[in-house]
């Protein structure tokens, strides 16, 4: 027997698994209560629209600012931090070391200090998100191979123009590795905050429609939040191959395709 | 040794702002009470009984929910990193899984246990099985073919491949698969006990924040710190010693 | 426009040259009282250990890094700062640049003049194009590096130190990493763009081959710290023929640079 493709395996797990949240519980297998069966739970999606869309507004805007913070934050940090020599051996093992702390231990701090309302979120998500992208735009700069800046010197560029010509787009594809990331931890943190203590949001619906045993409607903005994950991942991954084709794309035929098609790929800084 | 010292500096520096801050007033008191106060708090907070208990509470479910999810994930990591084709199919698939909150499980959790220790346990576990997972399955991954070449060629049994050859080239990659995954389900727990409980340090936490009783915090926050960063530079430590006698 | 070369001017000198590096683990002297003269428009060879100084040397000949003593004259001027203008470098790995095309690759020195310089976009991108052509890489300046092979990647490379018509050219290794077919074809093709254009090469290589195939002269270094042992003038009739390797003449000089390396401990 021949085993099918990865990729339509894949699929058809899915498939399954969709199947098996509708049936389970219309044969009884599992009360509704643990599992409500996908039409029940897309039926309250649909008649509590305006609720779940308004819910689905703020967790965007915590996510987005949380981003902006993890983001410009965490590049310009790990721009210094892993430029600067002096400043990475005496910084470097001390954030590995402070890696190991639950951050979440901290959000009762943020409430107390911001209140429920969304900046104890933003806050949170951003420090949440911060360290990846430090961490790697840091790992960057660093392990850009020396010749690069060697051949740049040969040919006569000033420091800035080693700067912004090599160092740059040299140090993009862990940047935005960095950057995939750090997003896909700004929404973690933003929803992991929002279950924990809230008044709005996505996160919020889930832990309001626990306490009141509504399981239809927590799977509701369950299924939303898994969307979200999964959509922003995809997109994230699609800009990046986009961008930085050169990084990967060796072995891809696809890489090369768009490349013939002259698409624009290489970084203009 | 200079770098050092200019580490323990930058903590002085720290832990100095920490106290003159709030003293001075320049920021609120209330908000962030100085260093001394806190320390004072912990002090008194590490007699109490019912401090005791939940310490003892969050440390058992942390071990209970390691002891299940290692081997777990471990095995599922071997069986992605060895059989190429279900690789090939749940590798990707991985990758997502990270991105995804796996907080919004909780309340299917809570459904089935209730709010009890095995609900709190069973989360963590579930959570910790994905990093094990993969770490284990690039640790496999990083034994070079070609280890395995030599000594298949000199005549190795599978048992020897596995203790001479597997084991020792893996080592430090075990040791830091180990370490990440208890940060992952440390920090599983303490979500749990946060989000809904009747026990445990995060249960704590969450009360003392809700209630503005900021020294308690502090000093909660500051003993989970602190338990953290030993356990992870106490592994770290061990698997230095095993890179160098490795290379 | 072109470099006029005249082959008794001298076009590098160096004088009594040494360089120590001072690491964690104390100092090593790598370099000891080098003195040279490379005539304008000839193709010169080093050979030497690995790790007898070669790339330091050519570092301090493209004022990649300074010397500790001793002093580099590039065309009567001294060296001490990167100047493209007079040197280009060639590495090892090709070191292109992997976000960019190999056009751009070629044109990126020009780019990198162009604010100090009045030519306009189209005339940086024509010359890149020469340069394109020169290489016999027509048609592939939208490729990108990882689209190309080794040895493409190397005339590449080569295009791009040529491109700002600098009168010395210094290769360290250029073809190590290529297979020994494709080896060969560089080097031929190398020979081909120098006698059109006159320039001044200086060439590393281990391979003794590569090294009586292109010369006009034959330095040999000795092991750590590098002193220059031997010079051989390699008096081969130009343009070189692969038949050539085959002869007696060209056995005789590999065997004693040969001779020269195996003498160094
Ligand atoms: N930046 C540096 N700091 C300290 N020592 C160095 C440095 N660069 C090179 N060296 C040392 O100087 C010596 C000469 O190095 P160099 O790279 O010039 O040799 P090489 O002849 O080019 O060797 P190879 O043939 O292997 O390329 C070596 O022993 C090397 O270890
Ligand atoms: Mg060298």
């Amino acid at each position: 027997m021949r085993l099918p493709a990865p990729a339509t395996a894949r699929r058809g797990m899915l498939v399954a698994l969709l199947l098996l949240w509708e049936l389970v519980p219309r044969t009884g297998l599992l009360p509704e209560l643990f599992l409500p069966a996908l039409s029940s739970t897309l039926a309250v999606l649909w008649q509590d629209r305006q609720i779940y869309s308004a819910a689905l507004l703020v967790t965007l805007y915590e996510v987005a600012l949380a981003m902006l913070i993890a983001c410009g934050g965490g590049i310009a940090a790990g721009a210094v931090v892993g430029g600067i020599a002096r400043l990475r051996e005496l910084l470097l093992p001390v954030f590995s070391s402070l890696y190991a702390v639950p951050i979440v231990i901290l959000y009762p701090v943020f409430t107390a200090w911001f209140g429920v309302g969304p900046e104890s979120k933003i806050a949170f998500a951003g420090i949440y998100a911060f360290f990846p992208v430090m961490l790697s735009t840091a790992a960057g700069i660093r392990t850009i191979d020396p010749q690069f800046i060697l051949a740049a010197r040969s040919m006569g560029a000033t420091l800035t123009q080693q700067v912004t010509r090599v160092i740059i787009p040299a140090s993009l594809p862990t940047v935005f590795a960095g950057l995939r990331l750090g997003g896909a931890l700004a929404i973690i943190g933003v929803v992991v905050s929002e279950m924990l203590t809230a008044a709005a949001g996505i996160g919020y619906l889930v832990t309001l429609n626990r306490t009141i045993l509504d399981s239809p409607r927590v799977f509701a903005a369950l299924l939303m939040i898994l969307i979200l994950s999964v959509a922003y991942y995809m997109l994230a991954r699609a800009f990046e191959s986009r961008m930085v084709v050169w990084q990967s794309a060796g072995r891809s035929p696809k890489a090369a395709q768009n490349e013939s098609a002259g698409v624009p790929v290489s970084v203009a800084v | 040794m200079k770098i050092l010292l200019a580490r323990l500096a930058l903590l002085a520096l720290v832990l100095a702002a920490w106290e003159l801050m709030p003293r001075h007033e320049i920021v609120n008191p209330l908000l962030l009470p100085p260093l001394s106060d806190v320390l004072a708090m912990l002090g008194e907070l590490l007699q109490r009984p019912q401090v005791h208990l939940a310490i003892g509470v969050t440390a058992a479910e942390v071990a209970v929910a390691f002891l299940i999810a290692v081997p777990l994930g471990a095995a599922l990591g071997v069986l992605i990193a060895e059989n190429e084709y279900l690789g090939e199919v749940f590798k990707p698939v991985l990758f997502y899984v990270f991105s995804i909150p796996k907080s919004i499980f909780l309340p299917m959790f809570i459904l089935v246990f209730g709010i009890t220790f095995a609900q709190k346990v069973a989360y963590a576990a579930f959570t910790t099985t994905f990093v094990v997972m993969l770490s284990a399955s690039a640790a496999v991954e990083s034994v070079k073919q070609d280890y395995l070449l030599v000594a298949r060629s000199y005549g190795a049994t599978r048992m020897q491949i596995l203790l001479r050859v597997y084991v020792p080239s893996m080592m430090p990659l075990l040791l830091e698969a180990l370490r990440i995954s208890m940060i992952f389900n440390f920090t599983a727990v303490m979500i749990a006990e946060m989000y809904a409980s009747r026990a445990g340090i995060g249960h704590l936490i969450a009360g003392w924040g809700e209630n503005f009783q900021m020294r308690q915090l502090f000093a909660g926050i500051i003993v989970l710190a602190t338990v953290a960063i030993l356990f992870n530079e106490t592994v770290r430590y061990f698997e230095a010693r095993c890179s160098t006698w490795r290379t | 426009m072109q470099h006029v070369a005249h082959l008794d001017e001298t076009a590098i000198e160096v004088a009594n040259l040494s360089h120590i590096y001072a690491g964690a683990q104390g100092t090593v002297p790598a370099l000891e009282e080098i003195s040279m003269r490379v005539g304008s428009g000839r193709f010169t060879v080093i050979v030497g250990p690995s790790g007898c100084g070669k790339t330091s040397l050519l570092m301090m000949l493209a004022g990649l890094r300074a010397q500790s003593q001793g002093t580099i004259l590039c065309h009567g001027r001294p060296i001490s700062d990167p100047d493209p203008k007079r040197v280009g470098v060639i590495f090892q790995e090709a070191s292109l640049y992997p976000w960019l095309s190999a056009l751009d690759n070629i044109e990126f020195p020009l780019s990198l003049r162009g604010a100090r310089e009045r030519e306009t976009r189209q005339q940086r991108r024509a010359r890149a194009e020469a340069m394109l052509r020169l290489v016999g890489l027509e048609g592939f300046g939208e490729r990108f590096p990882y689209e190309l092979s080794g040895g493409m990647k190397q005339r590449v490379s080569i295009a791009r130190g040529l491109v700002q018509d600098p009168p010395v050219l210094l290769m360290d290794e250029p073809f190590a990493a290529l297979d020994e077919q494709t080896r060969m074809t560089m080097g031929h093709e190398l020979l081909r763009i120098w006698s059109t254009m006159l320039k001044t090469v200086v060439f590393i290589t281990h391979s003794l081959t590569e090294a009586v195939y292109l010369a006009d002269e034959v330095l040999v270094m000795s092991a750590r710290p590098g002193r220059i042992i031997d010079r051989i003038a390699v008096n081969l009739p130009r343009p070189r023929t692969y038949e050539m390797m085959a002869t007696d003449v060209f056995g005789q000089l590999r065997d004693r640079i040969w001779q020269q390396i195996r003498k160094t401990p």
